[in-house]
């Protein structure tokens, strides 16, 4: 797959894209954002990192805590910079020779929609409130596969924070959008209930509520894949981050597209040939 | 074995101990408990072991399908109306 021409591929799990990937992966954008305009929302952009006292609100460390990457810096004492800058900083095979650390605050952004419970946190919507953001998100993995599988990949999401009825009503809409777009380019995908991948998912009480009251259904590509995923997270942000809708703690629900496993997607059904590529711009 | 109402009453009554914040009007048989966080994810085993206490059988956790503890109907019809989850 890394021989896809305009597909770079580095061995620690990223890729770079150009040429006709990279037009790909701009008519997928668009179409995204067609879905989302249909919706009335609303793009932001966020930064890289999440404060970690956000995500522990969430209880994400120990649920997720296989997944997390955070950024390191260098504690800022002049004697600990020293030392790193006079003693060899990196080792003959890339390994950088750390002094000691500043303190971690931080969280490389894992999945693009927690920075809006956190930018909405104390809120009270008078109306459901659609949004929309792409980030790139970061996820240590066992192994990695170029568009498939990566440590930074690009997640388009859209989300709706409302009543329960709202969100569930939003993605009844979004799933039903997403669903005649792929059987329309011919796309193999179904839907799959899913569950996140917890760390240690057998002691994970979470897990059970997720395997027991199904919240994720994720689209799957050739019965392999999962290409996005509609989420309804019941009121756990709503609660977490005291957003109130109704006189209640706040429902939300996504769906989520991760944009190099769709170009996958696209290469391993039509080709790599752009000229066999399907039309995404309409419907 | 405990009737059909004592058995509803018995768990509408966990529901609402455990939850802390409803009334016991607030819980239909048919709320779905789960889904409107009334009763949380931590509340799960503890769940899970009253309804063993109170039908004196143990329950198989990794047996469990999804949407078994929907709604107080739901426990009713999978863990006590006849079935053997």
């Amino acid at each position: 797959m890394s021989g896809i021409p305009g597909l770079r591929w580095m061995e620690n799990g990223q890729a770079s894209l150009s040429g006709p990937l990279l037009e790909l992966e701009r008519r997928l954008e668009r179409m995204f954002l067609s879905w989302a305009a249909a919706e009335g929302a609303a793009e932001h952009r966020f930064p890289t990192f999440l404060p970690a006292r956000e995500l522990g609100k969430l209880d994400y460390f120990r649920s997720f805590a296989h997944l997390v990457t955070f950024p390191v810096a260098l504690d800022p004492a002049q004697p600990n910079l020293e030392q790193f800058a006079c003693g060899e900083p990196m080792t003959d095979d890339g390994e950088i020779r750390l002094t000691r650390a500043a303190p971690i605050r931080d969280v490389l952004t894992p999945a693009a929609c927690y920075h809006f419970y956190v930018a909405f946190q104390g809120e009270t919507l008078a109306a459901a409130r659609h949004v929309t953001t792409r980030a790139t998100c970061f996820r240590r993995e066992a192994f990695y596969a170029p568009l498939e599988r990566q440590w930074s990949f690009s997640m388009r999401e859209i989300v709706c924070i409302g009543t329960s009825d709202e969100v569930k009503a939003f993605l009844a809409r979004r799933e039903a959008a997403a669903e005649a777009a792929w059987r329309r380019i011919d796309l193999p995908i179904e839907w799959k209930h899913a569950t996140d991948p917890f760390f240690q998912p057998s002691k994970n009480p979470k897990y059970l509520a997720q395997k027991l009251d199904p919240v994720k259904r994720e689209m799957v590509f050739q019965d392999r894949l999962a290409v996005g995923s509609s989420n309804f997270h019941r009121n756990c942000f709503g609660e977490a981050f005291h957003i109130r809708r109704a006189g209640e703690d706040a429902f939300s629900g996504c769906i989520a597209f991760g944009i190099e496993r769709w170009i996958l997607a696209i290469v391993t059904r039509f080709g790599p040939d752009p000229g066999a590529w399907p039309d995404l711009e309409t419907g | 074995m405990k009737s059909e109402p004592e058995v509803r009453a018995a768990l509408r009554d966990w529901v609402v101990r455990t939850n802390g914040q409803v009334s016991p009007a607030d819980i239909r048989d048919d709320t779905p408990i789960l889904e409107r966080r009334i009763v949380k994810s931590l509340d799960l085993m503890d769940l899970i072991l009253f309804l063993e206490e109170l039908r004196g059988l143990p329950i198989d956790v990794e047996a469990l399908k999804p949407g078994v503890f929907r709604s107080i109907d739901a426990i009713w019809t999978n863990f006590f109306a006849g079935a053997s989850v």
